[in-house]
């Protein structure tokens, strides 16, 4: 017979319901593997879901290749890489997230258009599974949450949470409540925005919250200078990070997010306002017809070996190629 | 009169029901893990029953909770009701220059630590976190705060202060402020007990190795310099702390590395001293065994570490006028024989006759390690601050009990 620790209780302190004890996320890509890395190290457990036995394999491998690069660069023992290492855990299976108090849905379409009604089947599949007290999260910033939501029973647990790579290093997360986010949503939300240290920004429901629209019109400027041959990529970059304080220039950026991705939302936007400024340059789309995503896939704007980023010196008719 | 004596930190809380003036230690343990996955209590009694409690433990406050819980249950307690529970003292790591001494907790005092806060933002939330609760689970129980600067408090400006701007001094309080001053305190007043002399005519240099580690210059029973400074980083080569580091060669790894402001702090709390010089490990035995088995670097680990020792030694016989009393205490002062011998060894010259003989095998007690014709004493007394803490607060609550009668 052992003792449960529950006994000892002298029940004066309150037994907080609802504190975020585990964390699932769907689809694990860059945004998925980072999230999971800051929520296991805020001590809570992480699950995340992804389409393969092997996806979730490659997955694993990537976070503690994440995790190796930031003990190679002095941010992390490896002691510490255990514990965070030791609370996450992947798998295919949706039962594997049915305990978690919130469930973010990170994923990444490979096919073109919008990924609407992909979300939507998740949020479904996910609302199957979960406690009628969790919450459901989405990572779009470019859908409108209501719209994802709509296909649920319960679609107050709903909830838009933007997060931003690196996300250890960036402070904040934009937040957006659909038409039927109930305040306990929102109550949970915060929790755990407060637990892995980010502010929240609370934007009304709209397309492209405040960072993606921003971002979208800077890029397409830039393209549009490229195009007419005013300066070259590397000399946009450079003059913008000089005198804007960006940390990336506008090419680099895109290159870092992923030309496919940013197609996709400067076409949601595009939809959404119907503004001439978020419809996508030319180039941008030539250059995902071409399969030149950017940095995940080696070349973009840039071409990237390991680590380093180099000026492709071509013109950008031939897509930057000689 | 029975005492708890709590030491919380991020994620734990160390814990002693001690019964004073006696000095029995009725009970004690850990909560470990807190807000994590796999919270526990560990505990254990005076007459050898333990038991290991694992379940939720979300905060502080519901740790403290638990732990009071088994303090006085039938099974595993030691006490019949909370009633019984006379004071609690707390460990608290920073109190800047607002006290110099243990102090008796009031709200005037919780705020004056919460000021402190930026001074030690890793540690004193934690402390504080204990206290708050304290004061919501037993509010009529009398608390006492003991720091680790506070015994440090005596330092003469022109050793605290450090070469810059002195306005950044005014504006932030940057300065050398010290720590183990619970630890330095008590085993420089028993060295003086246990040979029988005036502590406050004594020159005592205490030397506390640990994990972390710092070393004292104690004149006429005030501490007059310490290794440490602002933060825990400063001084003596540490299981994974630097010890003195040129800035000018940090603001170069900084910029070479291109490190952020806490990453650069990781790189110099958590990967350098020891192990980062080493290779191996931080702990100072696994170290050495890879030192005696011809690892190169272990084997400079070994000399850096016990040369910056010797060093501090020196300058604090110079600093004091000379020096009568060393004593050794921490994990490694109180259990490493090579550590002693290699720091104070073939120092004759200055009236230190260490005995080998003597230092051979000793661990984990009190001893003195010098011929019997040495002027200067070399001494091992292990370290109880938990003791410190429970004696603190039995003599600040029984002052103020006397004062309210008289």
């Amino acid at each position: 017979m052992s003792d449960r620790l529950e006994d000892f209780s002298l029940g004066k302190s309150m037994q907080s319901k609802g504190t975020i004890q585990k964390v699932g996320i769907v689809g694990c890509g860059t945004m998925g593997q980072e999230l999971s890395v800051l929520i296991s190290q805020s001590g809570i457990e992480v699950a995340f879901i992804d389409i393969s036995e092997e996806r979730v394999a490659d997955v694993m491998l990537r976070i503690e290749a994440m995790l190796d690069d930031r003990i190679s660069r002095w941010g992390l023992t490896g002691s510490e890489k255990k514990l965070i290492m030791s609370r996450i855990s992947g798998s295919t299976d949706y039962q594997t997230v049915a305990d978690c108090d919130i469930v973010f849905e990170t994923v990444n379409s490979k096919k073109k258009g919008t990924s609407l009604e992909l979300r939507q089947q998740i949020f479904r599949k996910l609302e199957a599974v979960i406690s009628p007290t969790a919450v459901i999260a989405s990572n779009t910033a470019t859908l409108m949450i209501s719209e994802i939501a709509s296909v649920l029973v319960h679609p107050e647990r709903a909830m838009g949470l933007h997060f931003f790579s690196p996300v250890s290093k960036v402070k904040i997360v934009e937040t957006v409540r659909s038409v039927y986010t109930s305040d306990e949503t929102y109550a949970t939300v915060s929790k755990l925005a407060l637990l892995i240290g980010k502010k929240m920004i609370n934007v009304n429901e709209s397309s492209g919250n405040i960072s993606t629209r921003m971002l979208v019109p800077l890029i397409n400027e830039a393209c549009e200078i490229l195009m007419e041959g005013v300066a070259t990529v590397a000399d946009i970059d450079e003059t913008m990070k000089e005198t804007s304080g960006l940390q990336l220039g506008p090419f680099e950026m895109a290159d870092k997010i992923g030309l496919d991705k940013l197609l996709k939302w400067m076409e949601n936007l595009y939809i959404e306002f119907g503004e001439q400024k978020y419809k996508p340059s030319p180039v941008l789309k030539r250059m995902v017809r071409a399969n030149l995503y950017g940095r995940r896939v080696g070349e973009g704007f840039y071409l990237y070996q390991g680590d380093k980023r180099l000026v492709k010196h071509g013109h950008i008719n031939n897509l930057g190629r000689v | 009169m029975k005492i708890i004596v709590l030491n919380c930190g991020s994620s734990s809380i160390k814990y002693q029901l001690f019964e004073l003036p006696s000095q029995a230690v009725l009970a004690k343990g850990l909560v470990d893990k807190i807000g994590l996955k796999g919270s526990l209590i560990k505990h254990s009694r005076q007459d050898g029953v333990e038991v290991k409690l694992e379940g939720e433990i979300l905060d502080h406050q519901q740790g403290i909770e638990y732990l009071l819980g088994v303090l006085i249950s039938e099974k595993y307690g030691s006490i019949k009701s909370l009633n019984e529970i006379d004071a609690v003292g707390h460990r608290v790591v920073h109190a800047g220059e607002k006290f110099n001494g243990s102090v008796y907790i009031t709200k005037e005092v919780i705020a004056a630590l919460e000021e402190c806060i930026d001074l030690a933002p890793l540690h004193n939330p934690p402390n504080l976190k204990g206290i708050y609760s304290i004061t919501n689970l037993l509010p009529s129980v009398p608390q006492v705060g003991v720091f680790d600067t506070a015994f440090h408090q005596t330092m003469p400006d022109y050793i605290y202060l450090y070469g810059i701007p002195y306005s950044l001094y005014e504006k932030y309080k940057i300065r050398r402020y010290g720590f183990h001053g619970s630890s330095h305190r008590y085993v420089s007043k028993r060295a003086a007990e246990i040979l029988g002399v005036d502590y406050s005519s004594l020159k005592i240099i205490t030397c506390h190795l640990g994990n972390g580690a710092s070393i004292a210059a104690i004149k006429n029973g005030q501490s007059l310099d310490t290794s440490m400074g602002m933060t825990p980083i400063e001084g003596l080569i540490m299981g994974t702390r630097t010890g003195d580091l040129d800035i000018g060669a940090f603001l170069q790894i900084i910029n070479k590395e291109e490190l952020d402001l806490s990453v650069a702090n990781t790189l110099v709390n958590k990967h350098s001293g020891m192990l980062g010089v080493s290779g191996i490990s931080s702990d100072m035995r696994d170290v050495e065994k890879a030192a005696e088995e011809g690892n190169k670097r272990a084997k400079v680990t070994l000399e850096m570490y016990y040369y910056r020792i010797r060093k501090y030694i020196g300058a604090y016989a110079a600093a004091m006028g000379g020096v009568d009393v060393i004593v050794f205490t921490g994990g490694v002062g109180e259990n490493d024989p090579a550590t002693r011998s290699f720091t104070t060894s073939n120092m004759e010259y200055m009236g230190i006759k260490f005995d080998e003989a003597k230092n051979k095998g000793l661990r984990g007690k009190e001893a003195i390690l010098s011929t019997d014709d040495s002027k200067v004493k070399v001494m091992v007394i292990p370290t109880n601050e938990e003791l410190v803490i429970a004696q603190d607060t039995y003599e600040i609550v029984e002052s103020r009990k006397s004062q309210m009668t008289s």
